[in-house]
C-alpha cells in the first residue's frame, strides 16, 4: 500500500456521495443537463477512486466488481426491452410512453417516461463496461508489478 | 413487425451470450439457433418484399418525415438474408471445430445484428452505426479467433485501416448532411440532385473510398490478404462472404441510389479501377501457393466485377453487380470452409466451390459471371468483355494451380501447412460444407429467385434515384 491513511480515508468517505451524484445526473437529465452516460463514467470514476487508494486486491474483496459483466449487459437487456415492449404490444419499435397529450406517472418530480428507463439501461452499460476496463487495467497493471 | 423481427431476435441472444462461455457446446448452439431463425425471418421478409415491395416501419411510431426509419427493399432484402445464411454456415462451422474464444458466438451474433440492421434500415446515420457494430464485432473475432502466428498483427492491420475507412465514411455522412439537410435516404436521394455538383463529387469520392476499403478493392487493399491468412478459415468465411457485403450494398445504396450522377460520371475511372483490381488480385493469386492464399488474393478481383458491374451502370448492369455479389459471396464461403478438409466429400465441394468462382455451370457463379457479360454485352463495352474475359481465364489459372501447388503435391512434413489446420474435419464441419456446396449447386440450377430479385432490386434503385 502506498496511499497515505488519509487519502485513504478521504477516498472512502467519497464513494457514497460519488454514487449520489451519479444518481442526481442520471435523475435530473431531459429537463436539464445530465443523462445516463454521464451518471454511468461518474459512478465509475468512483470505483477508480477507490482502486487507486486501496489497490485491485482490496476493492474486489470489498464490491461486487466481478459482476460488472453481468451489470452492463443487463443496461443493454434494458436499452432492448424499451425497443422491444412497444413491438410485443403492438405498437412501433421504440415507441414512447406515456403518448402524446397523456400526463406521465410523477415521483415526487421526476417523471417515469420511456426516456428515463432507457437511460437507467444506459447508465448500467456505461458504469458495467467501464468498472470491467477499469479491472482489466488494474489487473494488468498488477502482473506488470509482480 | 416483420421487418423488425430479425432483430428482435438476434439482439438480446448476443446479449445473453455475451454472459456465457462461448467455448462450451451450449453458446454455440444457441448462437446457431438464433441465427437460423434470423436468416429464416430474413427468407420470409425477401418473399414479402418480393411480392408486396418495399417494406418499412418507423421506429417510435413518430411520422415519417421525422422519425428514423428501418426500411427494406429487394437489395436490401437479398443482401441481409445471403449474409445471415452465410454467418449461419460459418458459426456452424465455428461450433463443429470448437470455438477458440469465450467470445466467438456473441460476437458474430452481434455482427449479424449489426449487418442486417444496416441492410434494413432507410436511415443514413443508423446505417452508420449498424456498421460499426459489426465492424467492432470483426475486430473482437479477429483477436479472438486468429492463428497463433499472425493473431495481433492481423487484428491490429485490421482495426486501424478499417477505422480510417469507418472515418471517412462518418466525415462523408456529415457532409452528406450538411448538404441535403436530412438522414433519411429517400429524401437525400431527392435532395442530393441539387447539390452542389463540387462538393456532390467530393461526396460521392468519399463514400466510394470509404466502402472500396471494406470490399478490399485496389487500391485499398493492402489489409485484406493478412487479415483473411491470419485467422481461422470459418471466421476467414464470415469476412470474405458476409462483412464484404457492406462494401458492395454501400457502393450500390450510395452510389446506384443517393448518388447516381456522380456514378455515370465517374464510371471510366470505376471500371479502370475495377479492371486494375481484377488483374491485380488474379496476377497476385497466381504467384501464391497456399490455398487462402489464394483465396484472399483472389477477393480482391472479385471486388473488382463489382465495381465493374456498378461502372456499367444501367439496369442490366446492376442486376450483374447484385447477382455477382450473392454469388461470390456464397462461393467465397464455400472456399473457405472447405479450404482445409480433406477427404471425398470435402474435396467435391471444394472443386464445385472453385467450379463455380470459375463460372462453370450448373452452379451459382455461372450466374453471377453470365449477368457480368450481360452487362458488358448491353453497354456495348468491348472493353469490359475483353477485360471480364482475361479475368476470368487467369481465375481458371490460379484456381487449378491449386490443385497443382497446393492439393495434388506430396508434401514434406509441416510444409505449407504453418497453421497446421489441415485436418479430416469433424462430421458435422463436413456436413456444413456440403449444404453450402449444396446452396451453390441449387442457385445453379434454379436460380430464377435470384435474378427475378435481383432485377427487382436493380429496378428499384433506377425508380428511387433521382434523374
Amino acid at each position: 500500500m502506498t496511499t497515505s491513511a488519509l487519502t485513504r480515508m478521504i477516498s472512502r468517505s467519497l464513494l457514497a456521495p460519488t454514487l449520489i451524484v451519479a444518481l442526481a445526473i442520471l435523475v435530473k437529465g431531459y429537463a436539464s443537463v445530465g443523462d445516463g452516460f454521464s451518471a454511468g463514467v461518474v459512478a465509475a470514476l468512483g470505483i477508480l477512486l477507490q482502486m487507486l487508494a486501496f489497490g485491485r486486491d482490496q476493492v474486489t474483496a470489498d464490491l461486487p466488481i466481478h459482476r460488472a459483466p453481468l451489470v452492463a449487459m443487463t443496461g443493454l437487456f434494458i436499452g432492448f426491452a424499451v425497443l422491444a415492449v412497444p413491438v410485443l404490444t403492438g405498437g412501433a419499435p421504440l415507441e414512447h410512453w406515456p403518448p402524446p397529450d397523456e400526463k406521465p406517472i410523477y415521483l415526487g418530480t421526476v417523471e417515469l417516461i420511456t426516456a428515463v428507463v432507457f437511460d437507467i439501461g444506459v447508465f448500467l452499460l456505461v458504469l458495467g463496461s467501464c468498472v470491467k476496463v477499469i479491472d482489466a487495467l488494474a489487473g494488468a497493471a498488477a502482473e506488470d508489478d509482480a | 413487425m416483420l421487418i423488425a423481427l430479425p432483430i428482435l431476435i438476434l439482439f438480446p441472444v448476443a446479449i445473453a451470450l455475451a454472459l456465457m462461455d462461448g467455448r462450451r457446446k451450449p453458446a454455440g448452439i444457441i448462437a446457431i439457433a438464433a441465427l437460423a431463425f434470423a436468416t429464416a425471418a430474413l427468407g420470409v421478409l425477401m418473399a414479402k418484399v418480393a411480392i408486396d415491395g418495399p417494406q418499412e416501419v418507423v421506429a417510435g411510431g413518430w411520422s415519417p418525415d421525422v422519425g428514423i426509419r428501418l426500411r427494406v427493399d429487394a437489395l436490401g432484402a437479398i443482401f441481409a438474408l445471403t449474409t445471415a445464411a452465410v454467418l449461419l454456415a460459418s458459426m456452424a462451422q465455428a461450433v463443429a471445430a470448437g470455438c477458440a474464444s469465450r467470445t466467438t458466438p456473441t460476437l458474430t451474433v452481434f455482427m449479424a445484428l449489426g449487418l442486417t440492421g444496416l441492410f434494413l434500415t432507410g436511415d443514413v446515420f443508423s446505417f452508420y452505426v449498424f456498421f460499426e457494430l459489426a465492424m467492432i464485432s470483426a475486430y473482437g473475432l479477429t483477436a479472438g479467433e486468429g492463428l497463433a502466428g499472425g493473431r495481433f498483427r492481423a487484428g491490429f492491420i485490421f482495426a486501424v485501416v478499417n477505422l480510417i475507412g469507418s472515418f471517412l465514411f462518418l466525415i462523408a455522412i456529415g457532409a452528406l448532411y450538411r448538404a441535403t439537410g436530412t438522414l433519411e435516404m429517400i429524401e437525400v436521394a431527392r435532395r442530393a440532385a441539387e447539390i452542389n455538383p463540387n462538393t456532390a463529387i467530393l461526396l460521392a469520392v468519399t463514400f466510394f473510398v470509404a466502402f472500396g476499403v471494406k470490399l478490399g478493392l485496389f487500391p485499398f487493399h493492402a489489409w485484406l490478404p493478412s487479415v483473411y491468412l491470419g485467422v481461422q478459415p470459418h471466421i476467414a468465411a464470415m469476412f470474405a462472404g458476409a462483412l464484404a457485403n457492406i462494401g458492395a450494398y454501400g457502393l450500390l445504396r450510395f452510389g446506384g441510389v443517393i448518388l447516381p450522377r456522380e456514378l455515370e460520371l465517374g464510371a471510366t475511372a470505376i471500371i479502370v479501377l475495377g479492371g486494375v483490381s481484377i488483374v491485380y488480385g488474379a496476377i497476385q493469386a497466381i504467384s501464391r501457393r497456399e490455398t487462402r492464399e489464394v483465396l484472399a488474393y483472389s477477393a480482391i478481383g472479385h471486388a473488382g466485377y463489382v465495381l465493374v458491374a456498378l461502372g456499367l451502370g444501367g439496369p442490366v448492369g446492376l442486376t450483374a453487380a447484385v447477382v455477382f455479389s450473392v454469388a461470390n459471396a456464397l462461393n467465397k464461403t464455400l472456399l473457405f470452409l472447405t479450404s482445409e478438409l480433406r477427404g471425398k466429400f470435402m474435396a467435391t465441394a471444394f472443386l464445385i466451390g472453385a467450379l463455380s468462382v470459375a463460372g462453370v455451370p450448373p452452379s451459382a457463379g455461372f450466374f453471377g459471371k453470365a449477368s457480368l457479360f450481360e452487362a458488358g454485352i448491353d453497354a456495348e463495352s468491348i472493353a469490359a468483355l475483353v477485360l471480364l474475359f482475361v479475368g476470368g481465364a487467369l481465375t481458371f489459372v490460379y484456381l487449378f494451380q491449386i490443385y497443382q501447388h497446393d492439393r495434388w503435391r506430396p508434401r514434406a512434413e509441416g510444409e505449407y501447412d504453418r497453421d497446421n489446420l489441415i485436418t479430416a474435419g469433424r462430421p458435422a464441419q463436413r456436413t456444413v460444407g456440403v449444404i453450402v456446396a449444396l446452396v451453390v449447386l441449387v442457385l445453379g440450377l434454379w436460380p430464377q429467385p435470384l435474378l427475378a430479385v435481383a432485377d427487382q432490386a436493380a429496378a428499384q434503385i433506377e425508380q428511387e434515384a433521382p434523374r
